[in-house]
């Protein structure tokens, strides 16, 4: 075999803290190395050519190079050797920034820890082989999973884009948070107005089939070809009959229903449509409360619908779907802020979540859009916002910044001036994070036009007065002193983390996850809406915090992803699979039994038992492999004979 | 070689692809300071490694592995590391047998997002062993010699006489149904008459040669894999049904195609000690077995084998002299008389009561010596009826190559680790490996020891007990209650 090997200075992000000359003079050394050099970039277009001419001149069959992750750039090579001819697993990668110059200053040490890492490379590529992947078709149908505004803008954007979409929401009603706002920032236009024509385009279109009410109970198969359960939660509605003329709300006897939509500020019936543009607008019952299901008497619903559309025997049915590519945008629920103990964790009634905060100065709110007080209904005076209630605290492992509470509080104290201009409102803050298009000039306005105080501090306690306000004591670090005011509201900007139920769906989707439940995605930087799983992508505040804007935009970027991969009538394989030497294996199963994905079969040949594996369904994992008494399946690509090579380079040099 | 890896350790990493190795690019996008012993090998999946990867790199000179994968329900591939999880934690256990201290062996779980955590774990890992300092190598370990000791003398219980009637009914059945059945398989009287031979009775008058007593030390379940797919019947002691209803668990034999017989076994010689006893000689006749010993004429001399003194040890400690599974037998239980044995049966088995009573500089002295008589002959490995491999074993061949050819004792050593943790969480201790070595070597205590610590971790698993059981090592929880997390 003849090997090049490229040790890359990254600049002086390698070269450094490493000698790169060196490595690459000690590397000329190794087996079967009959080319060595150590450009400055060598992932820049001159850096790659600079390969494709050394596989000409020196007749290269094998590449390494040391340089960045392989999970950078280790696709990039390959298709540098690939352009030269080279079959683009002839190719290995030996870490030298991430994994030693970045860590480590000790020029000596790095230099001989890198000349390992390139001798394991090299001992490794000695014993690779050329992979070849095979083409299969794809299903060009995709799955959208949560119908807030970055799920309704992917289903539309795929739809528009002439492909048949599934979207799947686990609420009544599609809108998600974005449905509850009042007013966005910084334009402070009515949310309803611009998502609600959004979410009419979702339920006309012709290419958008839409389950609500409904959750994703399992997920088989793989990129092109998955297969979905679809649980689709029983309504005790016939949607098919309903018109949604809300007469059956209106007579519904029980009439204190906490109202999850209306987030707990007034209660509801056990019979509803969340809220006047709630699309599909269909009735639910909610089993929980409802009389006629709870205690089999009533029936009030039924005798009043017109189009006799109730049905208390209704129960859960599960629907399958095949799609070739899955959009997971399942968005946020707020931290639980009960934990916060000196803000009554939730025993005072006038002390509020700014989510709630929405829905009383939401015109189609239970208020009809008139803030009072949850207590006694009077109108506030003076009202204070709480900001990083559940952000920014490691305390409770929440050290992440939540994103937007500092625009959406500054909104919100800027339409409380205008719902009650003689109110006054302070804001307890800890830095005001501004950094969007217009959102500077928009915070100064709430300070400098509307008045708002804003404090640079915590709030340390918030107790009943006793004579109907709450006492808010805090600590004004600008000033150096303590703040005590007496208000007659207070709204926390609750911190948020991924929806309730995300690490399940994470699970069934084969993708990771943080510890607030944020999805991973596949690279921060360079692919943000893709997964590490092949054909699911992310959109939205499931990802990680982000504004509407930007959940706007990722629900567009997984669209063009998800257009762009089912654009292909099919799509090649990973070569990178299981393959069985028939000769060695002994028909043992323990390889079907553990596989995860059932990708390997016992199947007959010839009239003899045979273990084969589903090319397709194979992810790679390599269980198999190390599963097999006998090394008889091995996984391409990392086979044992090329771990052990690994390991005897590492303890023998 | 550079003089800086005097104050650097040779340690080795196996890092899943998707979580840890990210892990550790996060760490180094962050700069986070590392010790630099450490050198990762990439693996898709941490249920990828082999825990022979890890013990093949102690072997052959490093100072400490880690392993590690996504966290548990974190898996890019939904179950890799529960499997992971399972055989990583075995191994460490199993590790201070063979003489090499656990803590040179971590594993633990880093997501790709935690950065600073994987700084964390490099770092106290890193500590720890340059904390234990260099490993002690097996090559500078000077062999030495370690005598089992002294065993329990149980009572035991009258043996072969009273078998008479049960055994003439026992071959009564087997001649009605050899019609329907391919062959029978059992024992009859080998060069002498204190010595058996596996019999293979295909025709009513082989029937006629079976014998039952202390003399039937073979396993037949081991012939079983010739015979997959064919029907056979077993004349089984209670131990070798253990190993049939593992091969049942396993799916490696079908319950239909199989006729089981057998009688109430009351143990079988330990031939190592009964050589010692009686010598080498050149006519043997004349062998009386009574209630508690066998009587033989030896070159004319008559020697006594009292059966307390010369059964094997696991006979001392069966606790269940009638097969768990059988669709034949003869004769009256004498489980209920043997309480004293049941008592017994906590106790150690003497091979790993040996081996444990060592240091662990000692147990590499002693796997040294050990190893160093053997003469790879494979008996071990041909007499194991859970050694399904057969041809195949990866020993013997270069695809893959995980054993060289060279004659050490490190090689053999690493023979018997292969083929302990292939067979772990599936072993019957039916002991045959050991029986079957002309060397005597106790290889049996590394079985041992890995049965006890699956049994363990997995509310009392012993293999071959249920046909309907998975082995542990081939199935996971979720939630493992046994399995402690690092606390790094």
């Amino acid at each position: 075999m003849r090997i090049g090997v490229f040790i890359c200075h990254c600049g002086s992000n390698i070269g450094g803290t490493v000698d790169c000359a060196e490595v690459a003079k000690r590397a000329a050394a190794m087996p079967d190395v009959v080319y060595a050099t150590d450009p400055m970039y060598t992932c820049a277009e001159p850096g790659q050519a600079a390969i494709e001419e050394a596989i000409h001149t020196h007749a290269l069959d094998g590449v390494v190079v040391a340089s960045c992750s392989p999970r950078m750039h280790e696709p990039t090579f390959r298709r540098t050797v690939e352009r030269a001819g080279l079959n683009p697993f002839m190719f290995e990668m030996a870490n030298i920034r991430e994994h030693v110059s970045w860590i480590g200053k000790d020029v000596e040490l790095n230099t001989h820890k890198a000349t390992e890492l390139v001798g394991m490379a090299v001992e490794k590529l000695r014993r690779n082989v050329p992979l070849h992947s095979q083409e299969f078709p794809v299903i060009k149908r995709v799955l959208v999973i949560g119908g807030g505004v970055a799920g309704i803008q992917a289903a539309l954007d795929c739809a528009d884009g002439g492909l048949d979409v599934v979207l799947v929401e686990r609420e009544a009603t599609i809108g998600g948070k974005m449905a509850k706002l009042d007013k966005t920032f910084p334009t402070v236009d009515c949310s309803a107005c611009i998502l609600g024509p959004k979410m009419v385009d979702c339920a006309q279109h012709p290419k958008i089939t839409l389950y609500a009410q409904s959750e994703v109970e399992d997920i088989g198969g793989y990129v092109g070809n998955f297969q979905v359960k679809i649980k689709k939660r029983a309504t005790y509605v016939d949607w098919h009959k309903c018109t949604g003329c809300g007469t059956c709300m209106e007579k519904c006897p029980k009439k204190d229903v906490p109202d999850r939509f209306n987030e707990g500020v007034a209660p509801t019936k056990a019979i509803t449509i969340a809220f006047p543009q709630a699309i599909p607008k269909k009735a639910v019952i909610n089993p929980d409360y409802c009389r006629q299901l709870t205690q089999g008497k009533c029936g009030v619903c039924a005798k009043v619908c017109p189009t006799k559309a109730i049905q208390y025997d209704m129960v859960d049915e599960i629907v399958t779907e095949e799609v070739g590519a899955i959009v997971a945008a399942t968005g946020y629920d707020l931290v639980d802020w009960h934990v916060y103990q000196e803000y009554g964790g939730g025993r005072y009634p006038d002390v509020i979540t700014s989510l709630a905060y929405e829905r009383l100065m939401n015109a189609s709110g239970p208020t009809g859009g008139h803030i009072v007080r949850p207590s006694d209904g009077r109108e506030p005076k003076t009202i204070v916002f709480v900001q990083c209630v559940g952000s920014r605290d490691p305390s409770i492992g929440r050290p992440g910044c939540s994103g937007f509470c500092c625009m959406y509080t500054a909104k919100q104290a800027i339409l409380t001036k205008e719902h009650i201009p003689d109110s006054k409102s302070y804001v307890f803050y800890m830095d005001i994070r501004a950094a969007g298009k217009m959102y500077d000039e928009f915070t100064r306005r709430a300070m400098e036009e509307y008045g708002t105080d804003y404090i640079r501090g915590r709030v340390s306690m918030i107790y009943p007065d006793g004579q109907g306000q709450l006492t808010v004591l805090g600590m004004d670090t600008l000033l150096g002193q303590q703040i005590e005011i007496k208000a007659d509201l207070v709204v926390l900007a609750v911190g948020i983390e991924a929806s309730h139920g995300a690490k399940e769906l994470a699970e069934k989707l084969r993708i990771s996850y943080d510890s607030a439940g944020f999805f991973l995605e596949s690279h921060v930087k360079l692919k943000p809406v893709e997964t590490n799983t092949a054909g699911v992508f992310v959109a939205g505040v499931c990802q990680g915090t982000k504004d509407i804007p930007a959940s706007v935009a990722q629900g567009s970027a997984c669209a063009a992803k998800v257009l762009g991969l089912l654009a292909k009538d099919t799509l090649s394989s990973n070569p990178q699979i299981a393959s069985v030497n028939t000769l060695r294996c002994v028909v043992c199963g323990k390889c079907v039994q553990t596989c995860p994905f059932g990708a390997i079969k016992q199947v007959e040949e010839r009239g003899r038992p045979q273990i084969r594996v589903i090319e397709t369904m194979c992810q790679g994992c390599g269980l198999c492999t190390s599963t097999c008494p006998q090394g008889a399946i091995q996984l391409a690509h990392a086979t044992d004979n090329q771990i052990l090579a690994e390991v005897n380079a590492l303890c023998q040099m | 070689m550079s003089d800086v890896t005097t104050k650097e350790l040779r340690i080795v990493g196996f890092l899943c692809n998707w979580c840890s190795y990210g892990g550790a690019d996060t760490a180094g996008v962050a700069r986070a300071k590392q010790p630099t012993d450490l050198r990762i090998i990439r693996v898709p999946c941490s249920g990828r490694v082999d825990p022979l990867f890890i013990v093949r790199a102690l072997f052959l000179g490093a100072d400490g592995v880690l392993v590690s994968g996504c966290h548990p329900r974190d898996c890019h591939y939904s179950t890799g590391n529960f499997y992971a999880r399972r055989r990583l934690e075995v191994l460490k256990q199993f590790l201070p047998i063979l003489g090499i201290d656990s803590r040179r062996f971590e594993y633990t779980w880093v997501s790709a997002s935690e950065g600073q955590r994987w700084q964390h774990v490099v770092t106290t890992f890193t500590e720890q062993i340059h904390s234990l300092g260099a490993a002690p190598k097996f090559m500078d370990v000077e062999p030495k010699e370690f005598k089992l000791g002294a065993r329990v003398s149980t009572p035991i219980l009258p043996l072969g006489a009273g078998q008479d009637q049960p055994l003439k009914e026992l071959k009564t059945a087997i001649k009605e149904a050899l019609p329907k059945l391919e062959v029978v398989i059992g024992w009859q009287q080998g060069r002498d008459p204190l010595h058996a031979v596996p019999l293979f009775m295909r025709k009513a008058e082989d029937v006629d040669k079976l014998i039952w007593g202390p003399c039937n030390v073979h396993n037949v379940a081991t012939y079983l894999r010739e015979y997959q797919g064919h029907k056979v019947g077993l004349v089984l002691k209670a131990c070798d049904a253990r190993s049939v209803i593992e091969l049942l668990q396993e799916n490696l034999a079908s319950r239909e195609d199989l006729t089981l017989f057998s009688l109430p076994c009351q143990g079988t010689f330990d031939y190592g000690r009964v050589e010692q006893c009686i010598g080498r000689y050149t006519q043997l006749s004349d062998v009386q077995f009574t209630q508690s010993a066998a009587t033989v004429m030896v070159d004319g001399t008559s020697k006594t084998l009292p059966y307390a003194e010369y059964m094997q040890s696991k006979c001392l400690r069966c606790t269940s002299r009638l097969p768990k599974l059988v669709d034949i037998s003869f004769g009256t239980d004498p489980t209920e008389d043997a309480k004293d044995a049941r008592e017994s049966a906590e106790s150690l088995p003497p091979e790993l009561a040996l081996v444990e009573s060592l240091s662990l500089e000692e147990r590499m002295a002693f796997w040294r010596a050990s190893m160093e008589r053997c003469i790879r002959c494979g008996a071990c490995r041909n007499s194991c009826p859970m050694c399904i491999c057969r041809d195949h074993c990866i020993s013997d061949t270069r695809d893959p190559h995980f054993m060289t050819q060279a004659d050490t004792f490190l090689e053999k050593l690493f023979f018997q680790v292969i083929h302990a943790l292939h067979l772990a969480g599936r072993c019957t201790e039916c002991g045959e490996c050991q029986r079957s070595c002309p060397l005597g070597i106790p290889i049996l205590a590394l079985r041992q020891k890995l049965n006890r610590i699956i049994s363990e971790l997995f509310a009392g698993y012993q293999a071959g007990s249920d046909p309907s059981q998975v082995p542990p090592l081939l199935c996971y929880a979720v939630e493992e209650p046994k399995i402690k997390e690092r606390e790094w």
